[in-house]
């Protein structure tokens, strides 16, 4: 139960993270609520994920998934392009932890090789790798959706269907 | 006759090759800003040819019988991501197909959308700042570590603006940022506070990180443009490096290890 707070309450400040993102890339201000919303949605599926001892790479990807879809009829509603949404609210899912961890690594691999290089040295790959393939699918997971949707298809067919009636 | 329809193409060929350059520095993908140039170009009855380079944007107009009616390239100003400016473009290329919009009045609208002011100073600051705390919770960090988190990151962004608007090299500017920010996690550090200090670390940097350059490089990759993704890949590497090079020199300044 206690889990669960903890991961609501996180899920929140991904929302919050994802709006302070928002308003340095100057978004409009219509389109805030929703950043908000996408981001405590992508969190909340992270935490959720990880929780059920779903790797991190995973959970980031479905989060980041997500917010990609969502981002698609959102866009149509509020008259802004999907990557506005879907950018801001997905930078919270980004693992700079590990990224951290990975840079310092990296320097502690250029010392003296001691006892415990070989385990400096797996930690870092490991840590690199997760760096790189969570942003990668946050990545993935914010572009493939707008792919499937064929880019813009939503507007194109509203449009497409109202001069079909007008004829 | 003629000279008036010449007129017209030049005047539409300027503005559309204004359309792609601020979508191209406000941090829009390139098939985006492809879509939306196709889509004005073929409202007003043209056929478009662009080429899109990491900093240029280049453009020949045909007219109907597929004479070639406006040869163009243009570089982009400096300026950072907005996306306002891509909101608004975007929506602009709807309403000119909806509304027949006249040249004038697409270009007096294209001045006013590239003229919408920025959030205020203080409101980017604060909200940044929240963003910066929030990152520090979500990775775990206590009440503390957040607070902490939010001045380093507003005075790692104040500098990084101040450096900005200096007209340091984007990369230095990235380095100052992280390297004031980093300083002022660190000091609490140094001064004892029980702190644990790879939180406070670790997202007090996070606010600079490119995520629009790593997103748009990956969507570019997809799309076929191969060489903008690479471009923008490297661009988002090197602002990475600066970032790791100004934490590592606070924590040098420490002596942390």
């Amino acid at each position: 139960m206690m889990d669960w707070i903890l991961i609501l309450s996180k899920a929140f400040w991904c929302g919050w993270g994802a709006v302070g993102f928002g308003i340095l890339f100057n978004v409009p201000p219509r389109t805030l609520f929703a950043i908000w919303v996408g981001g405590a949605m992508g969190g909340f599926l992270k935490f959720s994920l990880l929780q059920l001892a779903m790797g991190v790479v995973f959970a980031s990807f479905a989060g980041a998934l997500v917010v990609g879809i969502c981002s698609i009829p959102v866009a149509h509603f509020r008259h802004a392009p999907p990557m506005i949404f879907a950018i801001p609210s997905v930078i919270p899912l980004i693992p700079g932890v590990f990224a951290y961890r990975t840079m310092l690594g990296l320097i502690k691999l250029t010392g003296v090789i001691g006892p415990d290089y070989n385990l400096v040295l797996s930690e870092t790959v490991n840590n690199g790798v997760k760096t790189v393939f969570i942003i990668m699918s946050l990545a993935m997971g914010v572009a493939v959706p707008m792919h499937l949707m064929r880019k813009e298809s939503v507007k194109n067919i509203r449009l497409i269907r109202r001069k079909h009636a007008v004829l | 006759m003629n000279q008036q329809k010449n007129n017209e193409a030049k005047e539409f060929g300027s503005i559309l090759l204004d359309v792609g350059v601020y979508l191209l520095s406000s941090g829009a993908s390139v098939s985006r800003i492809r879509i939306t140039m196709r889509r004005l170009a073929t409202t007003y009855g043209y056929l478009p040819h662009i080429s899109i380079a990491p900093k240029s944007v280049s453009l020949a107009l045909s007219d109907e019988d597929e004479l070639p009616v406006f040869n163009g390239i243009r570089t982009t100003p400096g300026q950072g991501v907005n996306f306002k400016t891509i909101s608004g473009i975007s929506r602009l290329s709807w309403v000119a197909s909806e509304k027949d919009l006249t040249l004038q009045e697409l270009r007096d609208e294209l001045n006013r959308l590239i003229a919408l002011p920025h959030y205020p100073r203080v409101i980017v600051l604060l909200a940044v700042g929240l963003a910066g705390s929030a990152f520090c919770f979500t990775f775990g960090g206590k009440l503390l570590e957040m607070v902490i988190t939010f001045g380093a990151t507003v005075f790692g962004l104040f500098v990084r603006q101040e450096a900005i608007k200096k007209k340091f090299n984007p990369y230095i500017c990235v380095f100052m940022g992280s390297l004031v920010a980093s300083l002022f996690a660190g000091a609490f550090v140094k001064a004892g506070l029980n702190i644990n200090f790879e939180h406070a670390f670790a997202t007090s940097v996070l606010f600079l990180i490119p995520g629009v350059p790593l997103i748009n490089c990956y969507t570019d990759l997809i799309d076929g443009n191969i060489l903008n993704g690479i471009v923008r890949g490297v661009n988002a590497l090197m602002f990475a490096l600066a970032i790791a090079l100004g934490l590592l020199s606070a924590m040098l300044i420490y002596n942390l290890k």
